[in-house]
C-alpha cells in the first residue's frame, strides 16, 4: 500500500535516545525529498519516565504531527501501555519483549540485545531506526549509512545491534509502508533555530538568557554558533540581569535580544518598562508554557497573551508579533528586529513549546530577511530625546563627542530628569506618537495572513495557526483561516473587515485571550470556540472532527 | 571643569556628602584625561536613590538605570563595546539590597568596570530606613524599634566574591577619595569604592571624623586582605586589595567587540546557507 501521510513514533525513557531517533528518521524522511513534521513530548526530568517523539511526513507540506502513528516503537512497557491506541488500522506495533508479555504487536528484544554491547539501553535509538528502515523498505547497506552519519559514538557496535533488529522485523513487516518519494530535500529547522537565524539574519549582535524552557535551545544553538557569526552569547545570572545588560548592549549600539518563558518574562518586566521610557530598542522571545507560576515546564500553552501585551508598568508602546509557522518565525524575528529599532521600543516576539521546540522542513529565502535599520542622527548638537513628527529620536551611540543620556525618571529632550508637568505631557505624547507611526509603517507589512477562502472563518494564531492548517488539510474542509501576526498593535484595519462574519475561535488557553482580544478589538463574536489547555497540541484529526461538528 | 557640568539644578540637601564624591568624579576625569583617557569613551549609569541624581549632573553619556539594576547596564555596555570605560554609582541599598545578585556576580566575573558605591548607611530619599550597611539598632520608619540585622561588611564580601581592586574612602577625604577614584577608573578588572558619605539629615559630619582611620599598610595578599577587609570593615580608609585577573569580555570573546567588528549581512547569510545545507 502506498501512503501519503506516514507517521513515525518512537517512546521511551529519558536517556534512551528517544528524541534523537525522532531526528534520525525526520532527516531519513527530508532525505526522500518528504516534508516532515517532528514533536518531541517529553518530561521535566533527566533521566527515566516517559519521553517520545512522533514524526509525520508527507510529500504535500504537514504542519502538525498525528498522533495515529503507522509505525510505533517503544521501548519500554510505560511506553507501550501509553501508545497502544495511538496506531493506525493495520499499523505496526513494536514493543520490547525484554520488559512487557506478549502484547498485540511485535516484540522485540531490545534489552537483551543492548546488553551485549557497552553502550546498553543508549542503543534503543538506533533500534527504532533500524525498525523503521526495514517498514519502510530501506536495504542494510542504506540503514547502515544513516546509522553511521547520525551515531558517530560506537559505530560498529551500533551497526551490529541494527542488524540484529532489522533482522527480525523483516520476515514479516519488509517494506510493509511503501513510502513515495517527494521533489527535493528540504533542511529540518525547529522554531528556536529558525528563530536563531533569523535574529542573526536581522542582525543581532549580542543574545543574552537564562535557560528556561522551552526557550533554552536558542540560547544554546546561538552559544554553538557564535563564532560562526562573530555574536556574543551570555548567561547572566537571573532574567533581571538578562533584560537589563541587554538595554546597556543596546545604548551602546548593539542589536540585543533575549529569550525566556512565563517566568523569566515576569522578571523582565520592570526592565521592559525601563526599555519603554528609554525608548531602548530590544527583542524578547517568549515561549510559553502552561502557567502559572511553574506551570508544566516542558509542555505548551498561549496562556501569557494578555501577559505580553500589558507587561511593564507604566504607558509605553510593546509591539507584539506571534509566527504562526516556523518558516515565518525566521522571517518574523528579523522583521521584529528591525522594528524595534526602527521604533525605539520593547518588542515581543511571542511563541510557544511548539512551535520552539518542534522541527519542520523549511523552504526558506533568507535573502527575504529584513536587517534592523535605525534612524540615526547626522550630526550637529545631539538631543537624545528629540521630539519629532513622528516621536522618534534619531539614535547616536559611544563614543561620541556629543553627550548621550538615556533616562528611566522621566526626562527632557536632553536626557536630563525633569519633573515640570508640561514636560512630563510632551514626553508622553512623544511616545504616544511612535504608536501611530508604527501603525502607518505596519499598513504596508503583511501583518495577518489569510489562508483559504470558504465559509466560515476560522480566526487563530501562533503555532496554533499550524494545526488548524493541517486540520483543515485532513478533513479536506474549506475554510478561510485568520492569523493576526501582529498581536499589538492589532491590524484592525484588515481585521475588521471579518466582523460580521460567522466566526469560530482556536486557541490554546482556558480563558480564551486570544478570543477577548478580538471582542475587544474589533468587536468579533464567535459562534464557536475551541480552547485546549492539557498541555498538548491539537491533534489534526480530532480538530478536523471538531470543526467538522459546527459546521 | 566646567565642561563636567550640566545645567541640570542640583537637589541634594546643603552638606550633603554626595557633593563631595561629584567634585572628586570631575576632578578624577580630568586627571585621567590628562593620563590619556578620552571623556566619549566614558560611559555611566547610576541606580535610584539619592546618590543617583549624580548622572544629571555629569555631562557624560549613560543610562540612568534602574534601582539595583545599573550595575547589570554597566556590564551590558562593556559587553558590547569593550572600548568603552564603564562607570556606575550605586547607594548601598541600591548596590547591596535590590541589585546584590548582580554586584555579586560583575565581581566574580572580573567584569571590566567601576562601582562606587556612596554609603550613607540609609535609605535617604526614601525617608531614613536601614539599608544593608546600616548598623543593627538603626530606629527608622520601617524598623522603630531598631532593626535587628546586622550590616554585610561589603569589603570582605567583595574580595570574596572576585572584585579586584576593592578600596574605601571618605567623603570628607578629596584628595584620598579623587586619588581611589583615580586608581579604581584606571584599573582593569572589576572595581569596587565605598565611599562613605554622610546624608546630614540622619548623620552629622562629625560621627564620621572622629572614627576616620587609615590603613597602616596596603594587604598583600588575597587572604590578607579577606582578614583586614572583615576586621576593619567600617571607618578604616585605603586600598584593601588590588590584583590582577583575567577580564571576562577577553575570556568571553577575546579581542571582538560586538558593535565595532559586527559581521556584514552578506556573509551571515552566506555562513547561514552553508549550515542550512547540513540540517
Amino acid at each position: 500500500m502506498v501512503y501519503n501521510v506516514f507517521t513515525f513514533l518512537v517512546g521511551g525513557k529519558a536517556g534512551e535516545g528517544v528524541k534523537k531517533a525522532g531526528s534520525v528518521a525526520a532527516h531519513v524522511f527530508s532525505s526522500m525529498g518528504r516534508h516532515v513534521f517532528q514533536m518531541d513530548d517529553y518530561m521535566s526530568l533527566i533521566r527515566g519516565g516517559h519521553n517520545f517523539s512522533v514524526v509525520s511526513s508527507d510529500t504535500v507540506p504537514v504542519t502538525s504531527q498525528y498522533s495515529k502513528a503507522h509505525v510505533s516503537v517503544n521501548f519500554d512497557k510505560k511506553s507501550y501501555e501509553k501508545h497502544s491506541n495511538d496506531l493506525i488500522n493495520n499499523g505496526l506495533m513494536i514493543y520490547n519483549s525484554d520488559d512487557i508479555e506478549q502484547v498485540q504487536g511485535i516484540g522485540i528484544p531490545f534489552s537483551s540485545e543492548a546488553k551485549k554491547y557497552p553502550l546498553k539501553n543508549l542503543m534503543f535509538g538506533v533500534g527504532a531506526v533500524a525498525v523503521l528502515s526495514a517498514a519502510i523498505g530501506f536495504d542494510k547497506k542504506r540503514m547502515n549509512q544513516i546509522i553511521r552519519d547520525e551515531y558517530p559514538r560506537g559505530i560498529e557496535d551500533n551497526i551490529a545491534y541494527a542488524d540484529t533488529i532489522y533482522d527480525m522485523i523483516y520476515p514479516t513487516c519488509y517494506n510493509k509502508f511503501s513510502l513515495i518519494k517527494g521533489d527535493i530535500k528540504r533542511p529540518i529547522a525547529s522554531g528556536n533555530e529558525a528563530i536563531s537565524f533569523g535574529a542573526i539574519a536581522g542582525g543581532l549582535d549580542i543574545y543574552y538568557a537564562y535557560p528556561m524552557t522551552p526557550a533554552s535551545s536558542i540560547l544554546h544553538f546561538l552559544a554553538s554558533y557564535a563564532e560562526d557569526f562573530n555574536l556574543a552569547v551570555v548567561h547572566p545570572e537571573s532574567e533581571i540581569a538578562v533584560i537589563n545588560m541587554a538595554l546597556g548592549s543596546a545604548f551602546a549600539g548593539a542589536k540585543s535580544m533575549v529569550g525566556t518563558s512565563g517566568g523569566g518574562f515576569a522578571l523582565m518586566a520592570e526592565g521592559i518598562s525601563l526599555a519603554g521610557i528609554t525608548e531602548t530598542p530590544i527583542l524578547i522571545v517568549l515561549s510559553m508554557r502552561p502557567g502559572p507560576a511553574t506551570g508544566v515546564a516542558t509542555y505548551t500553552e498561549q496562556g501569557d497573551l494578555g501577559f505580553a501585551l500589558s507587561v511593564g508598568h507604566g504607558e509605553f508602546l510593546r509591539i507584539v508579533a506571534s509566527p504562526g509557522t516556523i518558516e515565518e518565525a525566521f522571517y518574523l524575528t528579523s522583521e521584529m528586529l528591525d522594528l524595534v529599532w526602527k521604533f525605539q521600543t520593547p518588542g515581543i516576539l511571542l511563541t510557544e513549546k511548539h512551535l520552539s521546540e518542534s522541527s519542520m522542513t523549511v523552504d526558506l529565502d533568507i535573502q527575504k530577511a529584513k536587517w534592523a535599520q535605525p534612524k540615526t542622527h547626522d550630526g550637529g548638537n545631539y538631543f537624545r530625546y528629540l521630539d519629532t513628527d513622528d516621536g522618534i529620536s534619531p539614535l547616536l551611540f559611544p563614543p561620541n563627542k556629543e553627550v548621550i543620556k538615556y533616562n528611566s525618571c522621566e526626562h527632557d529632550e536632553l536626557g536630563i530628569t525633569t519633573e515640570e508637568p508640561e514636560i512630563i505631557e510632551k514626553m508622553h505624547n512623544k511616545r504616544k506618537k511612535k504608536v501611530d507611526a508604527l501603525i502607518n509603517h505596519l499598513k504596508i507589512l503583511n501583518t495577518v495572513n489569510i489562508y483559504g477562502s470558504g465559509k466560515p472563518i476560522i480566526f487563530t494564531y501562533g503555532s496554533t495557526t499550524m494545526s488548524v492548517l493541517e486540520a483543515l488539510k485532513y478533513g479536506k474542509i474549506n475554510a478561510t483561516v485568520i492569523q493576526p501576526i501582529y498581536l499589538n498593535p492589532l491590524p484592525v484595519w484588515i481585521l475588521s473587515e471579518y466582523k460580521e462574519e460567522r466566526s469560530i475561535v482556536v486557541e490554546m488557553s482556558s480563558m480564551g485571550q486570544f478570543s477577548h482580544l478580538l471582542q475587544e478589538k474589533v468587536g468579533i463574536n464567535f459562534y464557536s470556540e475551541f480552547r485546549k489547555y492539557d498541555g498538548r497540541p491539537f491533534d489534526p484529526i480530532e480538530l478536523s472532527n471538531k470543526l467538522m461538528e459546527v459546521i | 571643569m566646567e565642561s563636567l557640568k550640566t545645567n541640570a539644578s542640583i537637589t541634594w540637601c546643603p552638606g550633603c556628602g554626595n557633593f563631595a564624591i561629584l567634585t572628586a568624579v570631575r576632578k578624577a576625569i580630568l586627571q585621567l584625561e590628562e593620563k590619556g583617557l578620552k571623556r566619549e569613551n566614558i560611559c555611566i549609569s547610576a541606580g535610584i536613590g539619592c546618590h543617583a541624581k549624580i548622572f544629571d549632573y555629569l555631562n557624560l553619556s549613560g543610562l540612568y538605570s534602574l534601582h539595583g539594576r545599573d550595575i547589570a547596564t554597566v556590564q551590558g555596555m562593556k559587553l558590547a563595546n569593550p572600548d568603552l570605560k564603564v562607570i556606575t554609582f550605586s547607594g548601598d541599598g541600591n548596590a547591596l539590597g535590590e541589585g546584590l545578585a548582580h554586584t555579586m556576580f560583575a565581581a566574580k566575573r572580573n567584569q571590566d568596570m567601576t562601582l562606587i558605591l556612596h554609603n550613607n548607611g540609609v535609605y535617604a530619599l526614601t525617608t531614613g530606613q536601614f539599608t544593608p550597611l546600616s548598623e543593627r539598632g538603626w530606629k527608622g520608619p520601617s524598623t522603630p524599634e531598631g532593626s535587628i540585622e546586622k550590616p554585610f561588611k561589603a569589603l570582605s564580601l567583595m574580595i570574596q566574591a572576585g572584585a579586584t581592586f576593592v578600596a574605601r574612602t571618605f567623603a570628607g577625604e578629596l584628595n584620598h577619595l579623587t586619588e581611589i577614584l583615580v586608581q579604581a577608573i584606571e584599573h582593569k578588572g572589576f572595581s569596587f569604592v565605598e565611599v562613605l558619605q554622610p546624608a546630614v539629615p540622619y548623620h552629622a559630619w562629625k560621627e564620621y571624623r572622629d572614627k576616620i582611620e587609615f590603613l597602616d599598610k596596603e594587604p598583600e595578599t588575597f587572604e590578607e586582605a579577606l582578614i583586614t577587609s572583615n576586621e576593619k570593615h567600617t571607618h578604616t580608609l585605603g586600598i584593601f586589595y588590588k590584583a590582577q585577573k583575567p577580564l571576562f569580555h577577553k575570556e568571553l570573546y577575546g579581542e571582538h567587540n560586538p558593535v565595532m567588528k559586527r559581521m556584514n549581512r552578506e556573509e551571515r547569510l552566506k555562513t547561514m546557507m552553508e549550515l542550512l545545507k547540513s540540517m
